[in-house]
């Protein structure tokens, strides 16, 4: 069996008398994408650079495709690929002479550019510079950049935030693209929906530490509760809604009562978010 | 090291000054003027000493003035006329001895000997022509001095080959150029900071040393490379080439350190500008030792450029080898080092705090 792509052990990190990362331990395997949910500050960017070679932990290790990150970080550097949070491109060269020089950078001569560029949305605006790029073009850009090298490991750290429908979309397919090649992805977001719908685990991080890790299926059975909601016609002839608890004992009463006496307009069965469950664990929410 | 990376790192710092079109702009006039300033400015220096006389005819010492290349001696037949010629700058000085000279002296009065000066003659030279007048007055009434003057020229004798305006602004220039392109590397460096540009290039197999060798060779090349060819437009590498591209490759190393220090300092372009034009005027001292000598003083030694400036115009306009500007070139080459590994120590000590937020 293959080992991890990813082994986080007892990472720690401080920044002054700030407790950034807290002995966070956890394996991604490979193939995986592993969604890493958090709101701002908690230390999701931190245990990005830690797991990138960009910071040394102050304690603990990071082990990358079975290499310690710390000791041999340009081995790990060359299979992995990063994306930022924030655009970080040379705005005067144009799309493609970004991408070229990254290839060149990793040694590979023969990239199919216009491949990558079409894969990312970008087809036909690989001349002009990035400068005058939007910031979905930019980002789409970015995750490009990331792909030059075909990694093993890919970094993306809120790769979807602030873009529109059409960019945020053209980047999930790519993410769902790279896990059926292989790749695993690593995956940093406050986006409960995409997480949801593209990870495969998700890792709940809250001041430093990690406060739940599992599927996001099985956090819903086990934080979650399922309900009914209706929407029923009061007295007074306004609509007001009704919560019914499932698998509760009373359930099947609750439910039969609700429609013999109530006028019900709508109903839907709807499950616990992540983002509920998030405040559940937290008592935060994931902003 | 990873030469192929190295290269395209080079390749696109060169791609984005380009593309910067202040440095673009600033690269390209700046070479022309001082190509252009350079052919503008003399190419000779007339050092003839244009004298004219008013002397009574009585006086037959004037047969043993000298009138050669060094000094063309005038005869006036009266004081208005040398006036006129003073005036008009037909010559620079004029010595007017009165026509009852001999009757005065027997007299026993004080003759008086008008000296005229055009007004281009610098202050410090009324004195010396004033010392003139009265050794010449001496010497038309038959009393030499009684002593003997015996010349002697230490170094090399400059008399009817002294340095055109041109060859002594040349080194200047060629210093110039070097600085103006520290201005333009440091603020490709602190870009890198500022897109955070250099974070993304961190984590590829590039370490921080193969940034460092390819920013070091970019700046040094490309402000060498400006260097090589205003002297090569100008003739500066007729003379000792060897010894001249060594001094300019090791002062382009210099600069590549100050730029380092000054990316260090930057924040921005506009900090990169203020604190560039603030290292570039300290460096810029030394060539006013050359442009003006005798202007410094002895502490403008210690400033790197000196040594720098000292050895291109040494070499250029006294024929100086690598023996004569040896220690110059083996203090640059310290200082050179010095900048060098001050800049990089400083810029990698900002890009880890910068990398480590």
């Amino acid at each position: 069996m293959a080992e991890p792509a990813i082994v986080a052990e007892s990472l720690t990190y401080r920044y002054g008398n700030l407790l950034a990362v807290d002995h966070i331990s956890f394996t991604v395997e490979r193939g995986e994408i592993l969604g890493f949910l958090g709101p701002n500050g908690a230390g999701k960017s931190t245990t990005v650079k830690i797991l990138t070679g960009q910071l040394r932990p102050m304690s603990g290790r990071a082990i990358l495709l079975g290499i310690d990150v710390a000791r041999y970080p340009k081995q790990v550097h060359a299979r992995i690929g990063v994306c930022f949070e924030q655009p970080n491109l040379y705005e005067e060269l144009s799309g493609v002479d970004n991408l070229r020089l990254f290839a060149r950078l990793f040694n590979i001569r023969d990239i199919d550019i216009a491949g990558l560029l079409h894969r990312v949305g970008l087809d036909g605006r690989g001349d002009d510079l990035v400068g005058h790029y939007s910031k979905g073009m930019k980002q789409r850009l970015m995750i490009a950049r990331a792909l030059v090298n075909r990694p093993d490991i890919l970094f993306l750290d809120e790769p979807t935030e602030g873009l529109d429908p059409t960019s945020a979309e053209a980047i999930r397919r790519v993410i769902c693209e790279e896990q059926e090649r292989g790749a695993t992805v690593f995956l940093t977001t406050h986006d409960m929906y995409e997480a949801d719908r593209l990870c495969n685990r998700v890792a709940f991080i809250n001041s430093g530490r990690i406060v739940a890790l599992d599927t996001p299926h099985n956090l819903k059975q086990q934080y979650g509760k399922r309900m009914v909601r209706a929407e029923v016609v009061g007295p007074d002839g306004s609509l007001l809604t009704r919560e019914i608890i499932l698998d509760q004992p009373e359930t099947a009463h609750e439910i039969a009562n609700l429609l013999q006496h109530e006028r019900v307009v709508t109903l839907h069965s709807e499950e616990a978010t992540l983002e509920d469950i998030f405040i559940q664990l937290t008592g935060r929410a994931l902003v | 090291m990873h030469i192929t990376a190295i290269w395209a790192l080079m390749v696109k710092d060169a791609r984005l000054y380009a593309a910067n079109r202040l440095f673009a702009l600033v690269t390209v006039l700046g070479l022309v003027a001082y190509i252009v300033i350079y052919f503008l400015l003399p190419a000779t220096v007339d050092e003839t000493l244009r004298l004219g006389l008013v002397i009574p005819d009585s006086l037959s010492a004037l047969s043993e003035m000298p009138d050669n290349d060094a000094v063309q001696v005038t005869r006036f037949t009266d004081v208005e006329a040398l006036r006129k010629a003073v005036a008009s700058g037909e010559v620079e000085v004029g010595f007017a001895f009165p026509a009852d000279l001999y009757d005065q002296l027997r007299q026993g009065t004080q003759p008086t000997v008008e000296l005229l000066l055009a007004p281009e003659v610098p202050p410090d030279f009324v004195s010396v022509y004033a010392a003139a007048a009265r050794e010449l007055s001496f010497t038309l009434i038959g009393q030499e001095l009684p002593v003997v003057i015996k010349e002697e020229i230490l170094g090399v004798d400059m008399v009817g080959a002294s340095i055109a305006p041109r060859q002594r602004i040349l080194p200047l220039f060629a210093v110039l150029v070097l600085m103006v392109e520290c201005l333009g590397l440091a603020s490709l460096i602190v870009a890198e900071i500022e897109q955070k540009t250099i974070r993304a290039l961190l984590v590829t197999p590039l370490t921080v040393r193969d940034v460092f060798v390819a920013k070091t060779l970019f700046g040094s090349l490309f402000a060498f490379g400006q260097a090589i060819l205003l002297l090569a437009i100008t003739g500066g590498l007729v003379k000792a080439p060897l010894l001249n591209l060594t001094a300019l490759s090791i002062g382009s190393v210099l600069m590549t350190g100050i730029a380092f220090l000054i990316a260090t300092l930057g924040r921005d372009l506009m900090s990169v500008m203020g604190w560039g034009m603030l290292a570039l005027l300290i460096m810029a001292l030394p060539t006013f030792t050359v442009l003006i000598p005798g202007l410094a003083a002895d502490w403008v030694r210690i400033i790197p450029t000196y040594y720098l400036v000292d050895t291109l115009y040494r070499s250029l306009n006294f024929g100086a080898d690598w023996n004569d500007v040896g220690g110059n070139l083996l203090l640059l080459t310290a200082f050179a080092l010095l900048s060098l590994a001050l800049g990089m120590a400083a810029l990698q000590r900002r890009w880890k705090l910068f990398l480590n937020n």
